[in-house]
């Protein structure tokens, strides 16, 4: 039973032509999802349109049985769904702290956003080494992991992360992957944009590869590099032709 | 050196009004990016609010700052949600703000127009012309100061009023919201403010500082309907000087251009007193153009 469907989604910004053209997934409860593709594949435009950040011209978003086509980002939120944008978007002049009660926006329970915090000060502990310090002034690796730390102020049941490698130097990165693979082994279920396909792929369950706005192909991640219809993708149509002699 | 100080608490006691008249057009700035060019013509009718308040039922301008506040806050919700939320997916919404506030300014300046007249108003409480009166202490001997008692208490009620509008956006839930949005909206939406309500209620923030300054201009200026035009060019000098958004920025904007204003009238003579606050905006265009604490907008 997938615990989020997306049935032939067309996406696009204000007056501009469909980005997402028709775009159907299931995503099971529990499940690793690495999603692949080109630049211009639309692969953050689907996490925006998960997100209620971008509403779907036509299609529809089922999370739990619940349509999240046309709500509100807070009202996505409410649901469980967590987005982690490219950029972090983090509050620059807010204390690490802040930031991580700002996760809790919707959280009224004040004892349970104190636990929250602790729980994720035990994961990140650089976090908590600089709570007092302003988000703006932080690497970009610990940025990052502020992000990460401040979806998990809501207690998310789906978390999806765009792109939380890109820029970082590889050992930072690989910091990153670590944090994702706890999030999984706590029973997370994890869609995430990776531009280092190979790593992303280890790291997921399942691989998802979109191209001009829609699932071009998806399968058990394990070996979908070798798939001569995403290598054609990758590398060009010399390359998909070379692998099918 | 006695005539020096004077003039600087002159000069302080005003910036303290400017700084709570700039603080809420920074505000509807630094959340909604909204150049409100009304915020002026707001202040303006809410110093009549407080005027007939006093002329009519006898009520302390000072006081009217109790129910002349939430008038305002409301009035403010609904311009936001009547009129602004039409734009708001606009991407022009920036450009489209200047155009909306211009036109509602010039209404809400007919308006008043209309209704009171292009008469000279002022109210006058009885402290209106009254001074503290300082000696001894670091004065040499025989020099005094003249602490006016208006001025004074409309320092005092800014400062206690910017002071729980500090409070409130650092302690409260909807302030760390609204502090959020003005950071990034983007950010903002995705950890699930509202950003649209948020919005709102900024803007009636907004117009409620608008307001409170209003029932200080009653009986601190001489106020008519078009005199908005010259205040809104001194706000908006305040707030580009501090850095558009910033509202530690507008406070000391208002404060400096308040003692800078104080000596060139006590200098050169008070029809060069405005001059200030445009020489000053054409200044820091020219060195500076994000303002003392604004963010450089890359090109």
């Amino acid at each position: 039973m997938p615990i989020l469907e997306i049935t032939d989604v067309s996406a696009g910004y204000g007056a501009g032509p469909d980005i997402l053209r028709g775009l159907s997934l299931e995503v099971e409860e529990a499940k690793s999802y690495c999603i692949i593709g080109p630049n211009g594949a639309g692969k953050s435009t689907l996490l925006k349109v998960i997100a209620g950040l971008l509403h779907p011209r036509s299609g529809d978003v089922v999370f739990r049985g619940e349509s999240l086509a046309h709500r509100r980002p807070d009202q996505v939120l409410a649901t469980g769904v967590c987005f982690v944008p490219q950029d972090q978007a983090l509050f620059p002049e807010m204390s690490v702290r802040e930031n991580l009660i700002m996760g809790a926006y919707l959280v009224k329970d004040r004892a349970l956003i104190k636990e929250r915090l602790a729980r994720v000060y035990e994961m990140f502990p650089i976090l908590a080494e600089r709570a007092g310090q302003d988000a703006g002034k932080m690497s970009g690796g610990q940025q990052q992991m502020l992000a990460m730390g401040r979806a998990l102020m809501i207690d998310p049941i789906l978390l999806m992360l765009d792109e939380p490698t890109l820029g970082l130097a590889p050992q930072i990165a690989q910091q990153i992957f670590s944090q994702v693979e706890q999030l999984k082994s706590m029973g997370l279920t994890v869609v995430i944009i990776e531009q280092n396909a190979q790593r992303g792929l280890e790291l997921a369950d399942w691989g998802v590869v979109l191209d001009l706005g829609i699932v071009r192909f998806e399968g058990p991640s394990e070996g979908i590099l070798e798939d001569p219809r995403v290598r054609e993708l990758y590398l060009g149509k010399a390359a998909g032709s070379r692998e099918k002699k | 050196m006695t005539n020096v100080i004077q003039v600087a608490i002159l000069g302080l006691l005003l910036g303290g009004v400017y700084a709570l008249m700039a603080a809420g057009l920074t505000l509807a700035f630094g959340v909604m990016r909204i150049v409100n060019l009304a915020h002026a013509a707001f202040i303006i009718a809410s110093a009549y609010i407080s005027f007939f308040a006093f002329e009519q039922l006898g009520i302390d301008p000072l006081l009217s700052v109790v129910f002349v506040m939430p008038i305002m806050f409301f009035f403010g919700v609904a311009v936001y949600q009547v009129l602004f939320r039409r734009i708001e997916g606009s991407a022009k919404f920036g450009e489209m703000t200047v155009l909306l506030t211009f036109g509602i300014a010039i209404m809400v300046e007919g308006l008043l127009g209309f209704v009171f007249t292009g008469i000279y108003r002022k109210a006058q409480p009885g402290y209106a012309n009254e001074s503290f009166i300082v000696d001894g202490l670091f004065l040499p001997e025989g020099d005094i100061l003249f602490i006016p008692k208006g001025q004074f208490y409309a320092s005092l009620l800014s400062i206690v009023l910017l002071v729980g509008l500090w409070a409130f956006l650092r302690y409260s839930q909807t302030g760390y919201a609204i502090r959020a949005t003005t950071q990034n909206r983007d950010a903002a939406e995705i950890v699930g403010v509202n950003v649209r309500r948020v919005s709102a209620i900024s803007f009636g923030l907004s117009t409620a500082l608008a307001g409170a300054s209003g029932a200080l201009m009653s009986y601190l200026f001489p106020f008519f309907p078009f005199r908005h035009w010259q205040w809104v060019a001194v706000l908006l000098a305040l707030v580009v000087l501090g850095g558009m958004g910033s509202m530690k920025g507008a406070v000391i904007g208002a404060l400096v251009l308040g003692v800078a204003s104080s000596f060139v009238v006590d200098q050169i003579g008070p029809t060069w007193g405005p001059m200030t606050f445009y020489l000053a905006l054409f200044l820091i265009l020219l060195v500076r153009p994000q303002g003392l604490f604004g963010k450089e907008v890359p090109a």
